[in-house]
């Protein structure tokens, strides 16, 4: 399934905020390359606006692209009581470190919870597989 | 001891048949997935083929030895024992010597070192803390059982009252986390990404007596309230998170409020460390050599460079490395991509109890024991108290303690 299928569908950008989530590290715990830590990772959380502007549903995929990589998740609503356009939140995964920037500007220290990425819808495409990430 | 992040937490029962973990009492699901062990236990192997551990270990020692530039990186899973021992292998073989704390804590850390951030124990949290700050971190994620047995729900020797009325807990974030919830909306300040400076520099305005203001318009007498609930407390504990750390260009304003607040109130402040023993990683590297993190040593020299461009980070984006030997970390999961890929073209060794991205990319993967189940040794928790690591049984499995000394050896 090539990306050019995705050129119609509206894109949007965000900024992501990446955050710990005990049921996602509670997998990584058991196993690297198990479901569940697919399941839990490889997942953005949107603002009902934004998904309303993706023209998609929750559960659909969503394709993340900037300058560092792209990688295809699933799109969740974040239920976060205050509405946060513009805004998505990621758990600190492998999947979110694809888009991570590399210039940390010499400090060593890379922008782990604050990078922009671009979002388009990916309906029908499979989240990708941690072993397609490297 | 539970060495599922850097609480440690000391009061865990298992049961075990053979040598497995079948039950664990009183730990988090995450403490309970650590000491149950991973479901794909890593292999000893050479080249992606199955070896024997004196073959793999002559291969890591033949790889560090011809490497010029080799890297030694992760160690926040390791006993202090184990952690010395690398530092000891770096010297030999003029390695760069780096930990997670390079691009987490190691700025809280080292300034709590450098006696310019006053400290104390979660302990003394726990019989004393009136107020509790949380910045940045959501322990009910990242530390499950932080609220329960130190810092929250606790009743302490001088907070018989527990959280109903001995306690006020505050989070500053940039998200409504768990724990926020559970501090109430009252308690809860969010701030726009990247706003932790310019709120604190407003909330030790309001502690000068003067009118704070942001620039994204936070209600300043909520700012008020707040530096007045931190004026009067009698013991005040704040714990910085990631999302502080990440947040701050520098530690200055981070000083200045905390130099501020100690003119009213007894504050100090413990940073939310997540690897069981990458504060002993700091404190280990501290004593022999004056810095936390980011060395190079010179092979021949008892010379050592120390800086950003020694971090993990700088010498993967600059390609300065040309072998890498990691212990009880996975860089290629935890690093951004486009920096770790550097990791995958060079021969890379490595030594953990669990298969992991990086273990798949390895030239040599090595099996350790687990730590705090099959293997014991010392650790520092994330307040900076040692502790003792039980061994709960033995197991066929090496310690990374003793696998780093043959390494050394062969060498």
């Amino acid at each position: 399934m090539g990306f050019g299928q995705f050129l119609a569908a509206p894109e949007i950008k965000l900024k992501v905020v990446t955050y710990r989530d005990v049921f996602q590290n509670t997998a990584q715990e058991s196993s690297r390359f198990g479901e569940d830590y697919e399941t839990l990772s490889a997942v953005i959380r949107l603002d009902l606006k934004d998904i309303s502007k993706l023209s998609i549903k929750e559960g659909e995929t969503v394709i993340l692209r900037n300058g560092s990589g792209k990688v295809v998740v699933q799109a969740q609503k974040s239920g976060y009581e205050q509405a946060h356009p513009g805004i998505a939140y990621m758990v600190n995964s492998p999947w979110s470190n694809v888009l991570v920037p590399e210039d940390t500007g010499g400090t060593g220290v890379p922008k782990f919870k604050d990078f922009e990425v671009t979002v388009q819808s990916a309906r029908g495409a499979s989240v990708t597989g941690i072993k397609e990430i490297f | 001891m539970c060495t599922g992040c850097a609480l440690l937490c000391d009061d865990i029962e298992v049961e075990t048949e053979g040598d497995k973990v079948t039950v664990v009492h009183a730990a988090c699901r995450k403490g309970v997935a650590r000491m149950k062990g991973c479901s794909e236990p890593l292999e000893c192997t050479v080249d992606a083929e199955g070896a024997d551990m004196d073959t793999a270990i002559a291969k890591a020692a033949s790889i560090l030895r011809d490497a010029k530039n080799p890297l030694i990186f992760g160690h926040g899973n390791s006993s202090s024992e184990a952690q010395k021992i690398s530092i000891g292998l770096a010297r030999k073989t003029g390695a760069y010597i780096d930990d997670t704390s390079s691009f987490c804590q190691g700025p809280i850390v080292e300034a709590i070192l450098q006696e310019r951030l006053r400290t104390c124990t979660l302990d003394d949290v726990r019989h004393k803390a009136d107020v509790i700050v949380f910045w940045g971190a959501d322990p009910s994620n990242s530390h499950p059982r932080h609220l329960s047995r130190y810092s929250y729900f606790p009743r302490g020797k001088e907070r018989q009252r527990g959280w109903e009325e001995d306690r006020k807990a505050i989070t500053i974030d940039i998200r409504k986390s768990e724990t926020a919830i559970i501090c109430k909306d009252e308690r809860f300040y969010q701030l726009p990404a990247g706003g932790d400076a310019e709120f604190m520099a407003a909330l030790t305005n309001a502690l000068s007596g003067k009118v704070p203001k942001t620039s994204f318009d936070l209600d300043s007498k909520r700012i008020l309230g707040l530096s007045n609930i931190m004026k009067k407390a009698k013991f005040g504990a704040i714990f910085v998170g990631l999302g502080l750390v990440y947040s701050l260009e520098e530690l200055d304003p981070l000083f200045a409020l905390m130099d501020k607040l100690n003119e009213f109130s007894d504050f100090h402040l413990i940073p939310m460390v997540g690897q069981y023993n990458m504060r002993g990683f700091n404190h280990n590297l501290f004593a022999e050599t004056g810095y936390i993190n980011r060395l190079k040593f010179d092979g021949d020299s008892k010379e050592l460079a120390h800086g950003p461009e020694n971090s993990v980070v700088e010498v993967l984006r600059n390609k300065n490395i040309d072998a890498a030997l990691i212990i009880g970390s996975d860089p290629l999961s935890s690093l951004p991509l486009s920096i770790a890929r550097h990791l995958a073209d060079i021969p890379l060794i490595t030594i953990d109890p669990c298969n992991n991205l990086t273990t798949s990319r390895s030239a040599v993967t090595i099996p350790c024991a687990l730590g705090g189940v099959e293997s014991g040794g010392t650790a520092i928790r994330m307040d900076g108290v040692e502790v003792e690591l039980k061994k709960i049984f033995d197991s066929d499995r090496l310690s990374d303690q003793e696998i780093l000394k043959r390494i050394t050896e062969a060498i």
